[in-house]
């Protein structure tokens, strides 16, 4: 009886992990759209969905990818290597921009309250 | 006996010393004496000169953008309890002569934004910038669901209530474009009236105005915004 195989992984590891932020991501964004976070919208909430649900679905069925290239015109699948290091890439470029954002935001608020402190009383 | 309405004129400058003087004095010679100017952190003077003329002049210790000036500025006339702000470029090319038909859009309906159209074949305004235009004004149809016929005109009326509904965070020139998926997000009463654009050398030699370049940039913040 062969026993080499009786534990065998449903999913790598990798596409765990890029669910598991896509899952993350969403939930944030749900959480913000629900609760009426400041400035958010259905298009948003949308399109997050669709960017992050897109790369939880790519991460736990590569064999779709097949199906997108040959839709495409292209041949052969995408590294799972070459996949996982532009996603990991995004997220962190995702992640700074949204900080720098912030920051710019509170540079502007406050430069502006300084600003409004110098309005004359009203008359 | 009618009360005249609070109106607020808002002009957003960054380095506009050699013509500010002129655009303040010709708004007033129309009969329009509550003007604010916000100084988006000028490095050539503009705030010295306006210390000298007869308006509410704030400034911004450092540059913003175009954007963040006019938040500033609207915060200011909701403070100063305007009943209308109309905003105008600080460069001179808005004529003060259609300030009226800002006020007359807004006395004969119940407008909460009144915008201002460019003629952009009777203007002569410089073929990239022609190009842009139309590019910002399709993708703002596209991405914000509002179409109108010059999506990045500064020539612009609010209400009073559309000053409190209307909620940006673009501090560059893509605020054009926010305050229209403002007005389609809270479902805003818009018109839009012709303006007369005077685009002079010195107009025209503004680094910071809207070209492809600051197009590309608005496109990028616009989606940044949707995504973010």
């Amino acid at each position: 009886m062969e026993h080499s195989y009786l534990i065998m992984p449903v999913f790598h590891l990798y596409q765990l992990i890029v669910s598991g932020i896509a899952v993350l991501m969403i939930v944030q964004g749900a959480i913000k759209y629900f609760t009426r976070g400041e400035s958010q919208s259905f298009l948003k909430f949308f399109v997050r969905l669709f960017i992050w649900g897109g790369m939880a679905i790519v991460a736990l069925f590569p064999q779709i990818t097949n199906t997108l290239a040959s839709f495409v015109g292209l041949e052969g699948n995408i590294n799972a290597v070459i996949l996982t290091a532009f996603l990991l890439v995004f997220l962190m470029i995702f992640k700074i921009l949204s900080v720098v954002e912030r920051i710019e935001q509170n540079i502007s608020t406050l430069t502006r309250n300084d600003a409004l402190s110098n309005l004359p009383p009203k008359k | 006996m009618s009360i005249s309405p609070n109106i607020i004129i808002l002009i957003p400058i960054y380095n506009e010393k050699k013509v500010i003087k002129d655009v303040i004095l010709g708004i007033q010679d129309e009969g329009y004496t509550r003007i604010i100017v916000v100084d988006d952190g000028s490095t050539d003077g503009s705030f010295e000169v306006l210390q000298h003329l007869p308006v509410i002049a704030l400034r911004h210790k450092i540059n913003r953008g175009k954007g963040a000036a006019l938040r500033t500025g609207l915060e200011a006339a909701k403070i100063l309890s305007a009943d209308f702000v109309i905003t105008m470029d600080g460069d001179g090319q808005h004529d003060p002569l259609d300030i009226k038909n800002f006020v007359s859009a807004f006395s004969k309906q119940n407008i909460d934004v009144v915008l201002g159209v460019r003629n952009i074949e009777k203007d002569m305004m410089p073929p990239t910038r022609k190009i842009a235009n139309w590019i910002a004004d399709k993708l703002t149809f596209i991405l914000y669901g509002i179409h109108i016929h010059d999506s990045q005109s500064g020539f612009r009326g609010y209400s009073a209530h559309a000053i409190q509904k209307i909620r940006t965070k673009t501090d560059a020139y893509s605020y054009e474009s926010e305050v229209l998926r403002e007005i389609h997000k809270h479902r805003l009463s818009y018109t839009e009236i012709p303006i007369h654009v005077r685009y002079t050398p010195y107009s025209k030699s503004k680094k910071h105005k809207q070209n492809i370049v600051n197009g590309i940039k608005t496109l990028y913040t616009m989606i940044w915004n949707i995504l973010t």
